[in-house]
């Protein structure tokens, strides 16, 4: 399978190669939808260059990144393109080993699972074969680097693809936990811990980089425990003590990190100008997000009660999705992603690219998805719409914010519902697997799941 | 300084220029003259004559024409840029013809005309400018030592109100007409339809055209120009502030660029060693500074960059300590035994 993945590559790099020497990188740099206050580049350069005439680059409301970021670049800016390229090549090459170490799992789970006959009889059609599950990684890879927001998102140089490729390593040392060379150990949560704790660094450096995949760390716990074989009860002593373990090892390192952090520049700065930023929403240029709008409307003494309502907004389905999914963690990771990507505070279509990726993983659930045509023209539309409206409303002026704010609701709706459709497919297709493809009703005619 | 634009604003703007052609006329080059007009009559196309603006009626006299030099123009009049002008306080990128390049020898002569009020005169139908601003910008001149003495006129309805507030010394002021009054317009042309000049500065031209680079008029026969009888309203002027009797103020020292000059026959040799006449004189020389002019442009900004900051680099305790979490992590995850197959 490599040899697919270089090809792929390669046109990748050349596809972006190509668009950064022409005249439309930037074109696309300035444009409100690929670049966000919180990854610009634009911002990353000030704040060098700020650095370099001796002033703190936190100082003033340009500069939002982390000071790892400033490290990164303090020594690469020249070869940034070259960064930008690399990193999307990372993300996708760990995409794809994520992806084939979960079809591994999700094999061995299924022959499980019909060893013990847990499933209906009739569902013979509905079981994952190797064959198709074949390609499934390099569909990743190929819909991660060339989708066109991920290309934009890597010719306007923003910083959203470190954060997509820190997530993406997540993703990997999450799934590939389980396969770490099993060495001589004395006791049994030594072990444990030694798989959990790629998984938690890169989840604190996830965190550390953008506040909001700390929401993953239910996800990759859920999937943890699962590889453990350690049952989800709650009175459960084990339980708690690898949660216990996965959460301290978390939260040691994002201290770590953030203690490192404030070496760089010796000042807690960054902290107000990157979490307060990302948490209190101050500036409120137009993007593909619902914050704007809101906030640029409203009364000042309303704002803080509308921030903690937002803000809760992000955070507030994984519980629910947490008891529901927690027999697929893989699944609610990529829905806790898509999340994430429609409610943060300053979305950007590289976001939207990241769980775009995944949708290959779940290309089984097709039949099932009963939106799928709209929705995906939705999704189109809006995209071919921003730019128009966009033009409209600033240049020519014959629109308004109005305008743009609904493209804007359009595209979030086409992301929740498609999110909601793949949801119900999902379910749908659990429940199946279980009761048989034929649901019959108690007086014998045919049954219709409907998700309540 | 003319402060209105639009079409029937047309006399403020003849106004200006039959003053600037004056004092042309009267010798001061267009490099010492700071002319601000919204410059909207000559083209305008309600302009029945274009590229003319005439001052006098059956069109006798145009007072534009190629030597006109505007120097602020159109919506550049501003209150700012007229401060900024008078007190020099300047981007360094501004050319030479757009600033005041006076010292403490330098008389000024101020002319505005435009609407006004009590207290304040409008600036291009947008802003305005009051009397306190004006005393302290020319309290700030007197603190530069950007003037010698300086005189202002001007032309507005309750033009007087506008010098109540100066307190800067050696300024000469004349108004128009008195807090309360209106100053009104002179002639009004059928042919091109707006009135073509103000009362008080059509008879102020009056004057002005008899007096020429020798002439020892003083300012008292300035103060007499256009009597409530011509005027309808009654022109003011404020001279407490002046040192000198205002009976010995030439007119040609402010409206005219008047030099001694001194005809000699015979032929002085510059002699190279200057030290030699300076021992004549030794107690008579004080070790002074060399006087020199104020800096009005700031040449060595220009030309000299400023020295290239020192680069940033990120501390050293920082780097080794994160790469020793980088390289601890690793072999955590990968195990201590594969440092045998690194070294």
């Amino acid at each position: 399978m490599a040899a697919p993945l270089v090809l792929v590559v390669l046109a990748a790099v050349t596809v972006r190669a190509a668009l950064y020497r022409s005249s439309l990188a930037v074109f696309i740099a300035e444009r409100v939808e690929v670049a966000s206050p919180l990854n610009s580049w634009k911002r990353v350069v000030e704040g060098l260059a700020l650095l370099d005439l001796g002033v703190s680059p936190y100082s003033g409301a340009v500069f939002h990144e982390t000071p790892l970021i400033i490290y990164l670049f303090h020594f690469l800016i020249e070869y940034a393109e070259l960064v930008f390229m690399i990193t999307d090549v990372l993300t996708a090459v760990a995409l794809y080993l994520a992806i084939q170490d979960f079809n591994k799992v999700v094999f061995k789970k299924q022959k499980l699972l019909i060893e013990l006959d847990k499933y209906a009889p009739d569902v013979a059609e509905l079981i994952q074969t190797p064959m198709e599950m074949h390609y499934i990684p390099l569909k990743v890879a190929l819909f991660y680097l060339l989708n066109p927001y991920t290309v934009m998102s890597c010719v306007a140089k923003s910083t959203c693809a470190i954060n997509n490729s820190v997530i993406a390593f997540f993703i990997l040392a999450t799934i590939k936990g389980n396969t770490v060379k099993k060495k001589r150990v004395l006791y049994d949560f030594l072990l444990s811990l030694e798989i959990a704790f790629l998984s938690a660094v890169f989840l604190a450096l996830a965190t550390y980089q953008s506040l909001y995949p700390l929401t993953l760390f239910a996800p990759a716990l859920l999937y943890l425990l699962q590889r453990q074989f350690i049952p989800i009860k709650l009175k459960s002593k084990s339980f708690w003590l690898y949660t216990m373990q996965y959460a301290s090892l978390y939260v040691c390192s994002l201290v770590v990190i953030i203690c490192l952090s404030f070496f760089l520049l010796n000042s807690w700065d960054f902290i107000p100008s990157v979490y307060g930023f990302i948490l209190s929403v101050p500036d409120l240029t137009p993007n593909i997000g619902l914050f704007w709008y809101f906030f640029a409307e409203m009364f000042e003494h309303f704002s803080l009660f509308f921030v903690c309502v937002f803000q809760i907004n992000v955070f507030f389905y994984t519980i629910p999705l947490a008891i529901k999914l927690k027999e697929h963690p893989v699944f609610f990771m990529f829905v806790q992603l898509a999340i994430i990507s429609i409610f943060k505070s300053y979305p950007t279509v590289g976001d939207v690219a990241l769980y775009m990726a995944f949708l290959p993983v779940w290309s089984h659930l097709y039949r099932f998805l009963r939106n799928i045509f709209i929705l995906s023209c939705v999704l189109i539309f809006c995209s071919f719409l921003f730019p128009v409206l966009w033009h409209l409303w600033i240049y020519a002026g014959s629109a308004n914010s109005n305008f743009y704010y609904a493209i804007t609701l359009t595209f979030n709706i086409g992301q929740i519902l498609l999110i909601s459709d793949y949801f119900y497919a999902f379910l749908r297709r659990e429940y199946y697997l279980t009761h048989g493809l034929h649901l019959t009703r108690q007086d014998g005619t045919e049954a219709m799941l409907v998700l309540k | 300084v003319c402060t209105s634009r639009f079409w029937f604003n047309y006399r403020h703007v003849a106004n200006t220029l039959s003053v600037y052609r004056s004092v042309k006329r009267l010798g001061i080059p267009d490099s010492h003259i700071v002319l601000m007009l919204a410059d909207d009559m000559a083209c305008n196309p309600r302009n029945p004559k274009p590229a003319t603006v005439f001052s006098h009626k059956n069109m006798e006299l145009n007072v534009y024409g190629d030597d006109v030099e505007v120097d602020y123009r159109s919506y550049e009049v501003t209150v700012e840029n007229f401060l900024r002008v008078l007190t020099g306080r300047i981007p360094p990128s501004t050319p030479r013809s757009k600033r005041l390049l006076s010292d403490d020898r330098s008389n000024i002569l101020i002319y505005m005309t435009g609407h006004g009020g009590n207290g304040f005169l409008k600036f291009q139908d947008s802003e305005e400018i009051t009397n306190v601003e004006l005393a302290d910008a020319f309290e700030q001149m007197w603190q530069k030592r950007r003037y010698n003495e300086l005189l202002f006129i001007i032309d507005t309805c309750q033009g007087a109100s506008m010098y109540e507030r100066f307190y800067s010394p050696n300024i000469i002021a004349l108004a128009s007409s008195q807090v309360g009054e209106d100053s009104l317009s002179h002639q009004p042309d059928l042919g091109i339809g707006v009135h073509l000049m103000d009362r008080y500065t059509f008879y102020v031209l009056e004057f002005l055209e008899e007096i020429h680079p020798a002439s020892q008029t003083n300012m008292n026969d300035l103060f007499q120009v256009c009597p409530k009888s011509l005027c309808v309203s009654t022109p003011g002027h404020r001279t407490d502030l002046f040192q000198r009797d205002p009976q010995n103020v030439l007119i040609t020292d402010f409206f005219g660029s008047v030099r001694k000059v001194e005809i000699t026959t015979e032929a002085l040799s510059l002699d190279k060693d200057v030290a030699g006449s300076e021992s004549k004189f030794p107690d008579e020389e004080l070790a002074t500074e060399p006087l020199k002019y104020a800096e009005q442009l700031p040449v060595a900004q220009i030309i000299h960059q400023k020295p290239k900051q020192k680069d940033w680099h990120p501390p050293g305790g920082f780097i080794l300590g994160l790469w020793a979490l980088i390289i601890m992590v690793f072999f955590k995850t990968y195990g201590i035994k594969h440092m045998k197959h690194v070294f």
